[in-house]
């Protein structure tokens, strides 16, 4: 069963590795010598860029949310998950039209200083950076901000009353203790970067993933965009590798005695109005101004009578699609996770493993292996949502799957053992016993899918079928046509309805076990 | 919660998944591939509709996305025609073997050859032209007679131009190319990227908007985003200028909006009835004016607010070279560090 679930979802790279390998081989060193430094490159500054950036930013605002105690703390601490509901390239469309030449800011610039000074372009590393940093930086606060919750303030005043300043004592003791819970969301960053297709493309900043959609799409050359995808893949797997191994190698224990966690503490009204403007100023920049401009121009796309009518048909192909692709999902995960967690054979573990690949095989080459398998070997189920919703599956079950594995550890095997000595066979076992056990953290991992699912775009524009256009697909349309004001009610629809799921993820304590 | 359900679930709605196959509907259909924007196309496809009661399945967007797409899906191809905003892609189809000979016999009548396909695998629709926009205050438009004349160091400062990736600047120096050959494609790339300087814009309407305020005192557009400007802003003092009409001038640079019959249509008829209509009078005026451009049929009138076509001589050069000088010019426009 294990074997069924990984070898549906490692097939596309199998198909991938062969394309890239059984075509001309000399194309190796011509991408070496062409393109793949500057790619390298973009790609590589643009996640450390964006890893510093959300990591000051997220700890900061949970540090500063789980620490004190001000007027607004309420508001804010479930303010900054909101961001995640924008899909990525909404804000970059977004921020692309407030940054163009004579757009809004420098027009605002321009009449502040009596000039005729340009500002930055947004297009290229810049726009990149902002955009990318705004859209994730939530998962950064949300997993720092687990973390202080639950944080043993006895190590603090331990190096306090050794006579560590405050500042030491952040950064040589509270940071490192939090370390799993950063790498936990430096990983969950780094990876949304270097995926992400739409964003990049709209900004025109050359990243792996956006250079393997043009290979596909400008010049069909699909061995090129193999070659390109092998590579990504193969850096993913040593980052993957890598943050796995370091998790096992950072547990901290609790010694002895009793945990007592930090209550904020008031702090006085000049600090709560610094901490109100800072807040407000990263909040209208993630969430509050994208969206009011979203309904600025569906308003005016309104009134103008340009609203489309066949908006509704889109909501649904949207929630119906997503809500498929994540109940597929956890059924096809939750083998994997289970076996993987309570027989833990080489065999079980290198499945689940595999299983993990989907996430870091770009969107768009996935979606065309998929295509080209589909056509070939099973004509009549091209062209139905089925091939878009494996396409789905494959490519965010692994989100998912992380929260799955570890509500399964979170299950003590004890129980199931009790179950089974008294009789009940494994199937039995885990409906019965397990399941209610994790249904929450399965809940989390359905709503984190169904989320990601809402927002795909890359897959969907390859092989949606025809007539079936969901939203994002609706504001890719006219975002890249400059229609702003035809791109923002479903834009501003995606939103509305991942706010929930958003928020109801943040209600889950996110902690990196 | 949810996930109890999640197996049956999965399975029922999997199963209602696959009924939404494509082919569901009754009667005469048309799939139809389209690289135009789809408030472009969508209305002209929709009075076809109610018109002929023939149903039309659209499938929008980029042009080259969908060549390769129609490549993937080969002769499972779901698509009967495939529509463009530029000759290059319909080109690339062709050579690609995606496409097959139109063999209605009012192709020839009504298409001019230089806007159609040798084998009359593809035809032109509508044709737009990359043209001098000017500010009306600041140029005589005497000055200019042909676009190689913007590359002379006496504009320099004073132009905008589209950035490196804009297939108008790409087709319109694969236009120089083939008519003046390599030496001149160099140095008009060349002088317009000295002389716009900072002045590069990603969209055609920032260049007139440019214009309009005088930035600049000229720029590379093509022609109905001028259309477009005045519009919205009919005082603003933009004109458009139409060059390289002397005799051994290259002609005003067109490229067209066109339509092709992919090799696998599974709908012949339809799509032959389709093009018939894309070609008629009313066809041809829809399809043209709604974004203000020239109708490829020269017996039927452009929207009034253009010049019209009988004041200008086009360009002569086939458009099937666009295809061919494609990879050429990218790679001068790239060699040659044009932002």
């Amino acid at each position: 069963m294990a074997l069924g679930t990984a070898a549906i979802l490692t097939f596309p790279l199998l198909y991938v590795t062969y394309s890239a390998l059984t075509g001309d081989l000399s194309l190796i060193p011509r991408l070496w010598a062409t393109r793949l430094p500057e790619l390298l490159t973009n790609t590589i500054s643009l996640a450390l860029g964006v890893s510093i950036t959300t990591l000051t930013l997220g700890v900061s605002t949970a540090w500063v949310i789980t620490r004190y105690q001000f007027w607004g703390r309420a508001f804010w601490d479930w303010s900054f998950v909101l961001p995640l509901a924008i899909p990525s390239f909404v804000l970059a469309y977004i921020y692309s039209y407030l940054l163009d030449t004579a757009g809004p800011v420098e027009q605002a610039w321009q009449w502040l200083t009596h000039s005729d000074a340009r500002i930055p372009s947004p297009y290229g590393f810049m726009g990149a950076l902002v955009v990318m940093t705004l859209n994730t930086f939530p998962y950064v606060y949300l997993l720092a901000r687990a973390a202080f919750q639950n944080f043993n303030l006895s190590f603090e005043e331990a190096a306090q009353a050794t006579g560590a300043t405050r500042w030491e004592t952040f950064f040589r003791v509270s940071l490192p203790l939090i370390r799993p819970a950063l790498v936990a969301s430096m990983f969950l960053v780094i990876l949304y970067v270097v995926s992400d297709f739409g964003a990049v493309s709209l900004l025109r900043f050359q990243t792996f993933t956006y250079a393997i959609y043009q290979q596909i799409t400008g010049r069909f050359d699909y061995q090129s965009a193999s070659l390109l995808s092998l590579l990504l893949v193969a850096f993913a797997l040593i980052f993957l590798f890598a943050e796995r191994w370091f998790r096992t190698q950072s547990r901290f224990y609790q010694t002895s005695g009793r945990v007592r966690t930090a209550t904020p503490k008031p702090c006085s009204w000049t600090k709560a109005i610094g901490i109100n403007l800072a807040f407000l100023f990263i909040f209208s920049a993630a969430f509050g101004l994208p969206v009011l401009l979203l309904i600025q121009w569906t308003f005016a796309a309104w009134t103008s009578g340009e609203l489309e009518s066949s908006l509704g048909r889109y909501i649904w192909n949207s929630l119906f699609l997503s809500a498929i692709a994540a109940t597929a999902a956890l059924a096809l995960g939750t083998p994997l996770a289970y076996l993987a967690s309570r027989i833990p054979t080489r065999f079980h573990l290198a499945c689940l493993q595999g299983a993990y690949i989907g996430y870091v095989l770009p969107g768009p080459v996935a979606a065309l292996a998929l295509l080209m398998v589909f056509t070939n070997t099973l004509p009549f189920l091209y062209g139905t949502i089925l091939v878009l919703i494996l396409a789905y599956v494959v490519h965010y079950l692994p989100a998912g799957l992380q929260a799955m594995e570890s509500a399964l550890q979170q299950v003590n095997p004890n129980l199931e053992d009790a179950a089974r000595n008294l009789g009940a066979k494994r199937i039995r076992t885990f409906t019965q016993i397990t399941f209610p056990l994790v249904r929450k953290g399965f809940s989390a991992a359905w709503l984190l899918m169904f989320l990601l699912c809402m927002k795909e775009l890359p897959a969907t524009l390859l092989l949606r079928p025809i007539g079936f256009d969901t939203l994002a697909v609706r504001i890719w349309l006219e975002a890249s046509e400059e229609l702003y004001q035809l791109a923002a009610p479903p834009a501003l629809l995606i939103v509305l309805f991942t706010i929930p799921a958003v928020f109801l993820l943040s209600k889950k304590n996110w902690q990196a076990d | 919660m949810i996930p109890s359900f999640s197996l049956p679930l999965t399975f029922i709605l999997l199963c209602f998944g696959m009924l939404g196959v494509p082919d569901l509907y009754a009667g005469e259909s048309v799939v139809v591939y389209s690289g135009r924007a789809e408030r472009l196309i969508k209305p002209v496809l929709d009075h076809f509709q109610q018109t002929t009661g023939t149903t039309v399945q659209l499938l929008t967007a980029g042009s080259t996305e969908l060549v390769n797409r129609l490549r993937a899906e080969g002769a499972q191809s779901p698509a009967d025609v495939f529509i463009t905003n530029e000759a290059g892609a319909l080109e690339m189809a062709r050579h690609l073997h995606l496409l097959q000979p139109i063999t209605l016999p009012s192709v020839a009548t009504t298409i001019p050859t230089q806007f159609r396909a040798p084998d009359n695998s593809w035809i032109g629709l509508s044709g737009r032209i990359w043209i001098v926009v000017y500010n009306t205050n600041m140029v005589d438009p005497s000055t200019i007679h042909s676009l190689l004349d913007l590359a002379t160091p006496s504009w320099k400062g004073k132009l905008a131009i589209p950035n490196a990736s804009s297939e108008y600047l790409q087709a319109g120096a694969s236009m120089v190319l083939a008519a003046k050959g390599e030496k001149t494609a160099d140095a008009f790339l060349q002088g317009i990227r000295d002389n716009a300087g900072n002045e590069v814009y990603g969209k055609n309407r920032q260049i007139v908007d440019a214009v309009a305020k005088g930035k600049v005192a000229v720029g590379l557009v093509n022609h109905y985003y001028i259309f477009r400007h005045l519009d919205t802003d009919p005082q603003a003092p933009v004109a458009p200028l139409i060059t390289d009409q002397d005799n051994d001038g290259i002609g005003a640079i067109m490229n067209v909006a066109g339509i092709g019959l992919t090799a696998h249509a599974k709908h012949r008829s339809a799509a032959n009835e389709l093009i018939t209509f894309l070609m008629s009078l009313t066809g041809q005026e829809m399809f043209a004016s709604i974004n203000k451009e020239y109708p490829v049929n020269p017996s039927i009138q452009a929207d009034p607010v253009l010049p019209p076509s009988s004041s200008f001589r086009a360009s002569t050069i086939p458009l099937t070279r666009l295809a061919e000088l494609r990879e050429p010019i990218i790679q001068t426009i790239e060699r040659l560090g044009l932002r």
